[in-house]
C-alpha cells in the first residue's frame, strides 16, 4: 500500500513538473499562464456539463488503455494504439455499410465485433514480426499508425465517401440512429455497460489469472519464464491481440456512438493519450478508471478552449505531450527504464 | 534522370541530417524517437526567426538553438530523472508538433502557416538543372563523411559506440556514458535542427503546422535501417526520398486513377519491410527496445 | 620504500549494505600480492574501489604518493592503475585494435585510420605474446584470448599496478598456468600486480604475499606466502569455525577443502542399487548458437540416483547441453529419452510434466525475475502446468510461497518484496525450492554455486546429495573442478562440444585438465 502511494505521489509531482513547462511556454508565448490553466480547468471540469463531456472522451480512452496496459505488462511496446483504433472504427463502418437491411440490434453487434477484429488484426502483424523474427514493435506499430490514418482518409474519400458530404472532412454516411449505440452527447447505457464489462474483464485477466501473472513475469524477464517453459509466443500474440481488440472497440464505439458516422481523422490523439493513461496510472486496471476520467476532461477542454475562451486548442497536445517525456520518470516499474547494468 | 536525383536529393537532405542525429544518439544508447519534434522544431523555428529579422543565418541559428535545446531537456529527463527514452522521445515530439502549433496561432493567430521572406542560399541558375540545390544540401555528403569520421575514425567515436554497446567497459577506462549521450544529443540537436531548416527554409520557404508529416519518424527508421552506421542511414534516407518521388510520379502519370493514399503509404510499409528484413538479417532482436528492460 | 598502492581505513557502502568495512592496507612495488576471501566477502568492491570505479564511503586510497579520488577512473588510471575485471569489459563488436585504442588517454592518436590502427597495436600484441590479428572482433575470440587481449589493454598504457580480479574463473588449469607465468614476468618487469584468487593453490603457486578479505574486513595481511600454510589461510578465509557458516551445513574436511581450493578432492565412489536410466542423450548434433558453441555427436545416460559431474573449459558446449535437454534449441541429429518417453521434438513445457527441473546458468536473468515479487518467481512453474486462462488465487499462491521458502531456509521479509531483495544464497534456495519438488525426476543444475559463500554453497551440495539419495537423477554442470571432484558421481569432460572423456572416482587432475584442453 505504501509503495502504491509512492507511485501516486511520483506521477503527481512529474505531472506538476509537466504542468511547469507548459506554464513557462505559454508566458513566453504572450499569453497569461495562470489564465490558461484557469480555462483548461474550467473547460474540463468546472463548466456547465463539462463532467457530461469528460465521460464521453473518458469511455473510449478508458477502453484503449486497458489494451495498453496488458501489452506493456507482457513487455510488448504496443504503440500503435491509434492505428488499431481507427481500424477498429473502419470495421464498424466497413460491418455496416455491408448490412443495410439486416435488423438494427444484429447489425449494431455485428459493427462492434467488426471493429475488434479489425483492430486486432492491426495489432496482430507487428506481434508477429516481433514474435517470429524480432522486429521491433514500436516501429511497426508507430508506421501501422501512418498507414492507417491513410487508410482511413482513402475509405471516407473513396469507398465509404457520404456521396451528399461536403466541406473539407470527409466521412462515411451517416449511420442510422437505430444502429447507434449512443447519440451525439456520447453517453449511453451500451457505452457505459461497453466500457465497465471491458473494465472488469481486463482487471480479471490481470490479477486473477495465470496469463496475468506469467504476462508480467515475461514483461519484466522474458527469459526466466522460457526457462520456465513458456512459449513466449502465445503469450505475446495474446496481449497483441487483446490490446488490438481493446482498441478497435474503442474506435467502433466512437464511430456508432458520438461521431455517428466515419470521419477521416477523428480522435487524432486519442492513441497517445490512451499509452498515457496506462503509464500514469502506473498499468494498473483500477488506477486508470481515475487517469482516463482526468484525461477525458482534457480532451473536452481541447474543444472548449478555442470555441469558448477564444485560445489555442495544441495548448491541450502540448499537455499531453509534456506529461509524456516526464510521466515514466521513476514512476514505473524498473523494467521500463534504461538499465543500470550492476554486474558484480 | 537528373529531375530524379536532384528532386530525391531535395526530399532526402533534411531527413539525412535528421537521421545522423539519430546516428550519433543511437551509437551513445538512446533510441531517439523525438526526432520529429526536434526537426519540426527546428523548421519552425528557422522560418519565424528569418520572418522575425529577415537574415537567414539567424533562421538557422534559431533552429539550432531550439533543438538542441529540446535535446538537452530530453537527456536530462532520460539519465537525470531515469524515465523511458522512448516514451520520452514520443513526448519530445508531442511537444514539438504542439508546441510548433501553439507557437504559430500565438504570434501569427489561427494561419497555421509563415511565409520567410527569404531561404538558404541555393547554386543559382548557373548550375542548370542543380542549380535549385541549396548549401545544405551541397554540405550534405560532408557532413555524413564527419559523422562517419567521427564515429568510426576518432578515439571519441569508439567512446561514444562503447557507451551506448557497453556502459561499463566505457566506465571502467574513464569515460562517463552519461556525458557521452549528452554530448550525442546536443550534436544531434545541431543537426536535426539544421534538417528542419532545410525542410523549410530549403523548400518553399514556408513553415505549416505538422509539415514533417513523419519524416523525422522515417528518419529514425532510416537508422535502423542502416544499424547505426551513418553512410547505410544515409542511403536508406535517400530510400525513402526516392520511394516518396516516385509516388509523385505515378500520381502525374496516372493521375485520379492512382491510389493516392496508397502510395502515400509506401514509405511506411518500406520501413516495416525493411527492418523486418534487417532483424531476420540480423538473426533476431539485437536492436530490439525490449532488450533495454532489466530483469 | 613507499607502497605501490595503500589504503587507509577504506569502507564501501551500499545503501545500508556495508561490503567494504576500514580496511587498511599497504602493498610493497613490484610483487605479486594475493587477496582472498569467500564470495560476498568484499573482494570485488576492494579490487573496483583502488581502480576508481567506486567512491570510498570513508577512508583513503593512496596510488605512490598521489591520494586517489573516489569514484575517478581517470585519476587512478593516471597514476598507473588498471583493472582487469572478472566478466570482461570490451564491447563485443569492437577489433582488437580498437579495444586496445578506445581506453587509451593522451592526445596523441586521437584519429587515426583503420590500417594505422593495426600497425600501432600489432607490435604491443605481439610483445605479450597474445596471437590473434588486430582486426579480430572481441566477440569472435576464445575466452582466453579475450582476457589476454583485456591484459594487453591495461598495459596498453603506462601500468604500474595491474589489479586483476579473479582471473582464473574462466580458464582451464593450463592456461591459469601460462597466466601465471605471464604475471610472473610482469612482475620481474616492475609492475605490481594486485590479484584476487578463490583458490589457496593458486594463491600458493602465484603470489608473493596474501591478503584475506572476510565478511568486508581484512582479517590478516599482506603477509608473505612463503611463511603460510594452506591451512593458515584456510583458516583466515573461513574463519574458525566453518560449521557456523550455514545452518545446514555439515561439512566434511574434504567439503572444506572443496571450497576453498586447498587440496583436490578425489571424489567417492558412490554405489546405487539397480539403477536405471532417468534421461538418455542418444547421438546429438546440434548448429553452432550465436556464440559458436554446439555439440557434437554427443551420447549420454544419466542414471536414477546418480550425480553426474560435466567438466569443461566455459564455451565447450555446457549451454547447449542444457538447452537440448530444455527442448529449447533445435537437433540437428539424435534423440532425447527422458524417464523412458522420447522427447525429442517436445517443448520444455512437457518436459517439466514429466519431471524435468532445470537451474539454468544465470540466477539472476534465467533463473529468477529480479523485479518480481518472490511469489510469482515461485508459482511461475506451477501455473504454467495451467491453462492460461484458468483462475487463480494469489493468496493461496502466496501461501505456497511462503511455507515452501521456509521449508528451505529462505531468510525473506516477505513474498510481495522483489526477488532483488535477497542475497544470492537465498535466492538460490528460492531457485531450490522451485524446481526440487516432489514431482522431480531430473534436475539439471548449471553453475549452482556460483557466487555462493560458504555455507550456502555448503546448502546447495546438501541439498544435491539428498536428492540423489531419494533416486532422483541429477546433472552438474560447474567450471569449479574442486566442487565437481567432490560431488560428482561420474564425470564428462566436454571438450569442442564432444565428451572428451569420462571418467570415475577417485579423479586425476591431471587426465581430467589433459581432457578439458582436448590432449588426450
Amino acid at each position: 500500500m505504501r509503495a502504491r502511494l509512492l507511485a501516486v505521489g511520483w506521477a503527481m509531482a512529474f505531472i506538476a513538473l509537466a504542468l511547469i513547462l507548459c506554464g513557462i511556454i505559454f508566458q513566453a508565448s504572450g499569453f497569461s499562464a495562470p489564465d490558461m490553466f484557469a480555462s483548461i480547468l474550467d473547460g474540463a471540469f468546472l463548466s456547465d456539463g463539462a463532467l457530461l463531456h469528460d465521460l464521453r472522451w473518458a469511455c473510449p480512452l478508458f477502453v484503449s488503455a486497458t489494451g495498453v496496459i496488458v501489452a506493456f505488462r507482457c513487455g510488448y511496446f504496443n504503440v500503435g494504439t491509434q492505428g488499431q483504433f481507427y481500424l477498429g472504427g473502419i470495421g464498424a463502418a466497413v460491418a455496416v455499410a455491408m448490412l443495410p437491411h439486416a435488423p438494427a440490434v444484429l447489425v449494431t453487434l455485428a459493427a462492434i465485433l467488426a471493429g475488434m477484429a479489425f483492430g486486432a488484426l492491426w495489432a496482430f502483424w507487428p506481434g508477429w514480426l516481433r514474435i517470429r523474427s524480432g522486429t521491433d514493435e514500436v516501429i511497426t506499430t508507430l508506421m501501422g499508425n501512418f498507414i492507417a490514418v491513410l487508410l482511413l482518409v482513402w475509405l471516407t474519400s473513396g469507398p465509404l465517401k457520404d456521396p451528399a458530404g461536403s466541406g473539407q472532412v470527409t466521412s462515411s454516411p451517416p449511420i442510422p440512429a437505430a444502429i447507434r449505440i449512443s447519440t451525439d452527447t456520447g453517453v449511453s447505457g451500451w457505452i457505459i455497460a461497453l466500457t465497465v464489462l471491458v473494465g472488469v474483464v481486463t482487471w480479471i485477466l490481470v490479477n486473477r489469472t495465470a496469463f496475468g501473472v506469467l504476462g508480467g513475469l515475461a514483461g519484466r524477464n522474458p527469459v526466466m519464464v522460457t526457462w520456465q517453459g513458456a512459449r513466449l509466443s502465445r503469450l505475446g500474440l495474446g496481449a497483441f491481440l487483446f490490446s488490438g481488440a481493446t482498441a478497435g472497440l474503442a474506435g467502433a464505439m466512437e464511430v456508432l456512438g458520438p461521431d455517428g458516422r466515419l470521419v477521416s481523422g477523428f480522435s487524432p490523439g486519442h492513441g497517445f493519450t490512451a499509452v498515457l493513461i496506462a503509464l500514469v496510472a502506473n498499468l494498473s486496471v483500477s488506477g486508470s478508471v481515475v487517469v482516463a476520467l482526468f484525461f477525458g476532461g482534457l480532451a473536452s477542454a481541447s474543444l472548449y478552449l478555442p470555441v469558448i475562451a477564444g485560445l489555442p486548442s495544441a495548448a491541450i497536445d502540448m499537455v499531453n505531450a509534456a506529461i509524456a517525456l516526464f510521466i515514466t520518470a521513476r514512476s514505473l516499474p524498473a523494467w521500463l527504464r534504461l538499465p543500470k547494468r550492476n554486474r558484480s | 534522370m537528373i529531375d530524379l536525383i536532384v528532386a530525391v536529393l531535395r526530399t532526402g537532405t533534411p531527413m539525412i541530417y535528421v537521421a545522423m542525429a539519430g546516428v550519433l544518439a543511437q551509437r551513445a544508447g538512446v533510441w531517439n524517437l523525438g526526432l520529429e519534434g526536434l526537426m519540426i522544431t527546428g523548421a519552425c523555428a528557422s522560418v519565424v526567426v528569418t520572418e522575425q529579422t529577415g537574415s537567414v543565418a539567424l533562421g538557422l541559428a534559431g533552429a539550432i538553438a531550439f533543438s538542441v535545446l529540446l535535446s538537452a531537456l530530453l537527456w536530462l529527463v532520460i539519465e537525470k530523472l531515469k524515465a523511458n527514452p522512448i516514451i520520452a522521445g514520443l513526448g519530445l515530439t508531442g511537444l514539438g508538433l504542439g508546441g510548433t502549433d501553439f507557437g504559430i496561432q500565438a504570434v501569427y493567430g489561427s494561419e497555421g502557416a509563415v511565409t520567410a521572406p527569404a531561404g538558404i542560399p541555393t547554386l543559382g541558375p548557373g548550375f542548370g538543372p542543380f542549380g535549385v540545390l541549396d548549401l545544405l544540401v551541397i554540405a550534405m555528403p560532408v557532413m555524413v563523411f564527419a559523422v562517419w569520421f567521427l564515429c568510426r575514425r576518432t578515439r571519441f567515436g569508439l567512446r561514444l559506440t562503447a557507451s551506448g554497446e557497453h556502459p561499463f567497459a566505457a566506465r571502467s577506462v574513464g569515460a562517463d556514458p552519461a556525458r557521452m549521450r549528452l554530448i550525442a544529443l546536443l550534436l544531434g540537436g545541431v543537426l536535426a535542427g539544421l534538417g528542419g531548416a532545410d525542410l523549410s527554409l530549403g523548400g518553399l520557404d514556408i513553415f505549416s503546422t505538422g509539415m514533417t508529416a513523419g519524416r523525422g519518424f522515417m528518419a529514425f527508421s532510416a537508422v535502423i535501417f542502416g544499424a547505426g552506421h551513418p553512410v547505410g542511414a544515409a542511403f536508406a534516407a535517400l530510400f525513402f526520398a526516392l520511394v516518396e518521388f516516385l509516388g509523385i510520379k505515378a500520381q502525374l502519370v496516372f493521375g485520379e486513377n492512382a491510389p493516392r493514399d496508397f502510395v502515400l503509404m509506401l514509405p511506411y510499409i518500406a520501413t516495416v519491410l525493411g527492418i523486418w528484413i534487417s532483424a531476420r538479417l540480423r538473426g533476431g532482436a539485437l536492436l530490439s527496445a525490449t532488450e533495454m528492460r532489466d530483469g | 620504500m613507499a607502497s605501490a598502492l595503500a589504503c587507509d581505513g577504506l569502507t564501501v557502502r551500499f545503501g545500508a549494505f556495508t561490503a567494504l568495512s576500514a580496511v587498511s592496507l599497504s602493498f610493497p612495488r613490484a610483487q605479486i600480492h594475493a587477496v582472498c576471501g569467500q564470495n560476498g566477502a568484499g573482494k570485488t568492491t576492494f579490487a573496483r574501489a583502488c581502480a576508481g570505479l567506486l567512491a570510498p564511503s570513508e577512508g583513503s586510497i593512496r596510488i605512490g604518493d598521489a591520494l586517489l579520488r573516489g569514484g575517478q577512473v581517470k585519476d587512478a588510471r593516471a597514476a598507473g592503475v588498471e583493472l582487469v575485471h572478472q566478466s570482461f569489459a570490451l564491447p563485443p563488436s569492437f577489433t582488437i585494435a580498437e579495444a586496445m585504442e578506445f581506453g587509451l588517454t593522451g592526445q596523441r592518436g586521437a584519429v587515426f585510420t583503420r590500417r594505422g590502427l593495426q600497425a600501432r597495436w600489432q607490435p604491443h600484441l605481439d610483445a605479450l605474446g597474445v596471437e590473434a590479428k588486430p582486426s579480430t572482433r572481441i566477440r569472435d575470440l576464445p575466452v582466453e584470448t579475450q582476457q589476454a587481449v583485456e591484459i594487453a589493454r591495461a598495459l596498453a598504457g603506462n601500468a604500474r599496478v595491474l589489479i586483476l580480479d579473479e582471473p582464473t574463473a574462466v580458464l582451464a588449469p593450463s592456461a591459469a598456468a601460462a597466466l601465471f607465468q605471464r604475471l610472473t614476468r610482469l612482475r620481474d618487469s616492475g609492475v605490481t600486480i594486485l590479484i584476487i584468487l578463490h583458490k589457496i593453490r593458486e594463491v600458493l603457486a602465484v603470489a608473493d604475499t596474501v591478503s584475506v578479505l572476510r565478511g568486508g574486513r581484512l582479517i590478516t595481511g599482506p603477509d608473505a606466502v612463503a611463511d603460510l600454510t594452506a591451512g593458515r589461510i584456510a583458516a583466515a578465509i573461513i574463519g574458525h569455525s566453518p560449521a557456523k557458516a550455514g545452518d545446514a551445513a555439515t561439512e566434511t574436511a574434504e567439503d572444506i577443502g572443496a571450497l576453498v581450493g586447498t587440496d583436490l578432492p578425489h571424489g567417492h565412489r558412490h554405489t546405487v542399487s539397480a539403477p536405471h536410466a532417468i534421461a538418455t542423450l542418444a547421438g546429438i548434433t546440434t548448429k553452432p548458437a550465436a556464440d559458436g558453441q554446439s555439440l557434437q555427436d554427443i551420447s549420454l545416460t544419466i542414471g536414477a540416483g546418480e550425480i553426474l559431474g560435466i567438466a569443461g573449459v566455459e564455451g565447450n558446449g555446457q549451454r547447449p547441453l542444457v538447452e537440448v535437454l530444455a527442448g529449447l534449441v533445435p537437433l540437428t541429429a539424435g534423440s532425447v529419452t527422458l524417464d523412458g518417453t522420447a522427447v525429442t521434438g517436445l517443448p520444455l513445457a512437457a518436459r517439466r510434466n514429466l519431471g524435468l527441473r532445470i537451474i539454468p546458468f544465470e540466477r539472476n536473468t534465467e533463473g529468477l525475475s529480479l523485479s518480481s515479487p518472490l511469489w510469482e518467481n515461485f508459482a511461475a512453474r506451477g501455473l504454467l502446468a495451467k491453462s492460461a486462462l484458468s483462475l487463480i488465487n494469489p493468496s493461496a499462491l502466496r501461501r505456497a510461497a511462503h511455507a515452501a521458502f521456509q521449508s528451505w531456509d529462505v531468510r525473506f521479509t516477505s513474498v510481495d518484496n522483489p526477488a532483488r531483495s535477497l542475497s544470492g544464497g537465498n535466492a538460490q534456495k528460492v531457485i531450490l525450492a522451485r524446481e526440487m519438488d516432489d514431482a522431480a525426476k531430473l534436475i539439471i543444475l548449471a553453475q549452482p554455486t556460483r557466487g555462493l559463500d560458504l555455507g550456502a554453497t555448503a546448502f546447495v551440495w546438501q541439498a544435491m546429495r539428498d536428492a540423489r539419495d531419494r533416486g532422483l537423477g541429477l546433472i552438474l554442470i560447474s567450471s569449479d573442478l574442486d566442487e565437481l571432484f567432490d560431488i560428482s558421481d561420474r564425470l564428462v569432460v566436454l571438450q569442442g562440444g564432444r565428451v572428451a572423456g569420462q571418467f570415475a572416482p577417485p579423479y586425476d587432475l591431471g587426465r581430467v585438465g589433459a581432457a578439458m584442453v582436448g590432449d588426450h
